[in-house]
């Protein structure tokens, strides 16, 4: 009996006892409930991710679960590498749910009724237009809500461990529909809760038809339905019937990682789900789609043609910085995060690109590094995503608002989630000392050694990749201002409105989980070194990558085999303290003695400084938005209201900014008017009759038999 | 290109270089008081506040930092907040409103400091003296450490006075 089948029974049995017990429990304890539950499931699922990791291998086939097909799980170092994200993920939100989800807190009123989909800045001249109302948190806390979050959490955990067609669907729309009804939590709130459900349950459907589509037309052509016959019949398949599938895969798990253009259910859902289902679901769901594209395309498809992947680098590279500059741009805190996981995701998607190119010449040095630095970089999004929508909920349960331009002195008021946040923004900046920096820094190892490697790169490398360190350098730089402006804005500075000056910090449960949060983007800052070995694992796994193991082993400083290349990152933090400490005493040694004088802040002249005087978010992203404005085209609106005795003197000035996502506004509409006619149609077939339904049904059936018949 | 044939076709139209103007104390020409290089010999910075003025002064001191009289070239430069600043240069008579406001400034201005009033209104409150709005001189409201005579003061007569700053 090994390790990964405890850790996996663990999962099961704790998913269905909390659930259950979820669902039974008194109002008073079910926060407690649902929490230790969900936690204990992503104990389970590290558990068996850390055994997978270490080289175990397991098995489980299962005769009689499903109808007409056998239940297969099998776990090898790729699903040990998200059990263990997956895993540590549902532990911290299991264990901050129970904060978050218990009696007392501002979040979940009914205060932001702005149109779904935009960010909108009111800047009235006079009084704040509405100052919040605090209001219990039930919804989060119901019922249904605390009884499905373990649930949620097991159906993540086991995806990555189904074997076969079938077992993977099943569970990924048990994921599905688990984190809909997660979502549509708070759906008696507000109006743009539903509606974001609407959006998620829409993508997330089609995107679930495409991959059914696809596996289907693999499993066909392979003679099975389970991994180990698909990945053996896989090279019998033409190669067209090939790519077919591995683009309807690609565009299936790519809905659910939320690249571009079918990231639009990301900032809808992932702003108005409850914090914790929030965090499940940035930093550990979408992750899963990563998976998926690596697992049908190097696993089952044996790496396939090199034009694959990149058509996945150009993907990679539109969402990456789409993503980061509708973040740039963002007021809505946990919309900004929602468009930051679209970034990172396309940063992931840059690495698998490349890999996969460099796997079809068959420079495996290369195309393990940017695999292992793909999937590191899914582990450390995973770490420091799930802290900043944890932040972003404890922001929200203290002072309702989710408005950067409305937040503002949380410093003083939550120092533990202020100095937690800031952690996870520092590893989202991709700043050395932060975690991001690490993955970000062998992302661009990686592209960068393909064009001075010892042979002359082909042409498409030689055009690709530049490009490919361009953009992400491009991101990296916005990143930086993103999370500046999140941090800065929102939390230091004055408070600006009376919400936020009545914050209060969390209870212990949430700090405890933002704190081993915090405490897993330190490790994995400081040393990386530790995923090395692990990493090698994955790498096996993978047939068009094996045996290009990119990471030598060492103690401190993360060294690159194959390519000349390494860092430190712990030493790196020792000199950036070295140097501020040093920099400090200079100060203190060349300014004792000098005379001292305090005076009052220069304010031009001015006496009276309030917080209308600080920086936005919207007027700190004000230059990005001019810089950019040809891509994002925010739209403005300045009314100028006079008196009514002259039109000279002005009563007020109202400026409205909006920036609106292009992409969603070009590209839906047609779209869903396509497939509203295509229903209007449908009604005429469908009158409700059900002798007809039973013709169709007959008639149907009739036709596949002499189908059948004329085919086999 | 038009730009840089312009640029070419006008040349230089600064006025030559004077020679250096005597040290403290030895000199007070043309009723200039020049102040002791000191501490801030070399390079000034230098805040305006329109403390009142009617407006004279400000196109001397305009006219002075343009590119006929250019005094940039001794070391004198226009700062954008107190907190840059070296030195204030005051113009007008201090009125009401401005009193607190310049007091401030002061304040705000790090050590070491020097306060320069340009023009007769600043020394004296000129013609505006016992006028309703006005506070006083603004020797009255801040310490001040040159006086540069004039109703306006000419440009050469505030470049002379502040050379006396830079010492160069």
């Amino acid at each position: 009996m090994n390790l990964i089948s405890v850790g996996l029974a663990v999962v099961a049995a704790a998913a269905l006892v909390g659930a259950t017990a979820g669902a039974l429990a008194q109002a008073r304890t079910r926060p407690l409930v649902a929490g230790a539950a969900t936690a204990v499931v992503g104990l389970g699922g590290v558990l068996a991710g850390v055994a997978a990791l270490g080289g175990q291998t397991w098995s489980l086939t299962i005769a009689n679960l499903l109808p007409l097909a056998e239940t297969t799980f099998a776990v090898d170092a790729l699903s040990g590498a998200f059990l263990v994200l997956i895993g540590a993920v549902a532990i911290t939100a299991g264990i901050y749910s129970v904060g978050y989800t218990s009696p007392g807190g501002a979040h979940a009123t009914d205060e932001d009724d702005a149109a779904p989909g935009h960010d909108e800045v009111v800047a009235h001249d006079g009084v704040d237009a509405h100052d919040d109302v605090p209001g219990p948190a039930k919804a989060a806390a119901s019922r249904t809500a605390q009884a499905v979050l373990p649930l949620f959490a097991a159906a993540m955990l086991l995806v990555p461990a189904a074997a076969s067609v079938s077992t993977l669907l099943v569970l990924w729309e048990l994921m599905a529909l688990t984190s809909l009804v997660l979502v549509l939590a708070e759906h008696r709130l507000r109006r743009s809760v539903r509606d974001a459900g609407l959006w998620y349950a829409g993508m997330t459907h089609a995107g679930l038809v495409a991959i059914m589509l696809g596996l289907v037309v693999l499993a066909a052509g392979a003679g099975g339905e389970s991994f180990a016959a698909m990945r053996a019949g896989s090279a019998g398949l033409s190669p067209a019937t090939a790519s077919c599938v591995f683009l309807l895969v690609f565009l299936g798990f790519g809905s659910k990682a939320g690249m571009v253009p079918l990231h639009v259910w990301l900032p809808r859902a992932h702003p108005e789900a409850p914090s914790h289902v929030s965090a499940l679901m940035s930093a550990a769901m979408v992750t899963l789609g990563v998976y998926g594209i690596i697992r049908v395309g190097f696993d089952l498809l044996g790496g396939g043609d090199g034009w694959w992947w990149l058509v996945v680098l150009a993907v990679g590279a539109v969402s990456a910085l789409y993503g980061v500059l509708q973040a740039s741009v963002a007021a809505d805190l946990k919309r900004l995060l929602a468009y930051s996981t679209t970034e990172n995701v396309g940063l992931m998607l840059i690495g698998i690109g490349a890999a996969g190119v460099f796997a079809a010449e068959g420079n495996r040095v290369l195309a393990g590094l940017l695999l292992a630095a793909a999937v590191l970089h899914a582990v450390n999004h995973a770490a420091f995503k799930a802290l900043l929508f944890f932040g972003a909920g404890s922001v929200l349960r203290s002072t309702g608002l989710r408005d950067l331009d409305r937040l503002g002195g949380l410093v003083s008021r939550m120092p533990v989630t202020t100095a937690l946040f800031a952690v996870g923004a520092l590893g989202a900046a991709g700043l050395p000392a932060g975690n991001g920096f690490v993955s970000e820094w062998l992302l661009l190892q990686g592209l960068i050694h393909s064009v001075t490697g010892a042979t002359a790169p082909s042409v498409v490398v030689a055009l690709s990749m530049p490009l490919a360190v361009a953009v992400v350098a491009l991101t990296a730089g916005l990143g930086v201002a993103t999370f500046v402006k999140a941090f800065g804005v929102g939390f230091l500075a004055r408070p600006r409105s009376v919400a936020a000056t009545g914050a209060t910090e969390s209870p212990l449960s949430m700090r405890v989980g933002m704190g081993l949060a915090a405490a897993a983007c330190t490790v994995l800052a400081l040393a990386p070194a530790v995923a090395g070995a692990p990493l090698g694992r994955l790498l096996d796994v993978l047939p068009s990558v094996r045996g290009g193991a990119p990471l030598a082993r060492s103690d401190v400083s993360l060294r690159l085999a194959g390519i000349a290349g390494s860092m430190s990152p712990l030493l790196i933090v020792v000199g950036l303290l070295v140097a501020a400490l040093g920099a400090a005493a200079l100060v203190r040694r060349v300014t004792r003695g000098a005379p001292r004088r305090a005076t009052p802040v220069w304010g031009g002249g001015s006496t009276r400084l309030s917080p209308r005087m600080e920086y936005t978010a919207t007027s700190f992203a004000e230059p990005l938005t001019r810089v950019f404005d040809d891509v994002l085209r925010p739209e403005k609106d300045i009314d100028v209201t006079p008196f009514a005795e002259s039109e000279f003197l002005i009563a007020s000035i109202s400026y409205r900014q909006r920036v609106p996502d292009r992409v969603e506004a070009r590209l839906y509409p047609p779209l869903l008017a396509a497939v509203g006619r295509w229903g209007q149609w449908s009604r005429g077939i469908a009158n409700g009759s059900v002798h007809r339904y039973l013709a169709y049904g007959f008639i149907g059936l009739l036709v596949v038999l002499v189908v059948v018949g004329i085919t086999s | 290109m038009s730009v840089l044939g312009k640029i070419i076709r006008t040349g230089r139209v600064a006025e030559p270089a004077l020679p250096v103007p005597p040290v403290a104390g030895a000199a007070g020409a043309a009723g200039v008081r020049p102040a002791a290089p000191g501490p801030l010999a070399g390079s000034v910075q230098l805040r305006h506040i329109d403390a009142g003025s009617c407006n004279g002064c400000e196109l001397e001191i305009g006219s002075a930092f343009g590119p006929v009289y250019d005094a940039e070239r001794y070391g004198l430069r226009l700062v954008a907040s107190p907190r840059h600043a070296d030195a204030l240069l005051v113009t007008g008579p201090v009125t009401r409103n401005m009193a607190d406001p310049l007091r401030a400034v002061f304040d705000a201005t790090p050590n070491p400091k020097r306060v320069v009033a340009v023009g007769d209104c600043a020394m004296n409150c000129g013609v505006f003296a016992g006028g309703h709005g006005v506070e006083g001189a603004v020797g009255d409201i801040v310490p001040v450490d040159v006086e540069i005579p004039g109703c306006p003061p000419t440009p050469e007569a505030l470049i002379a006075a502040l050379r006396g700053l830079t010492g160069r």
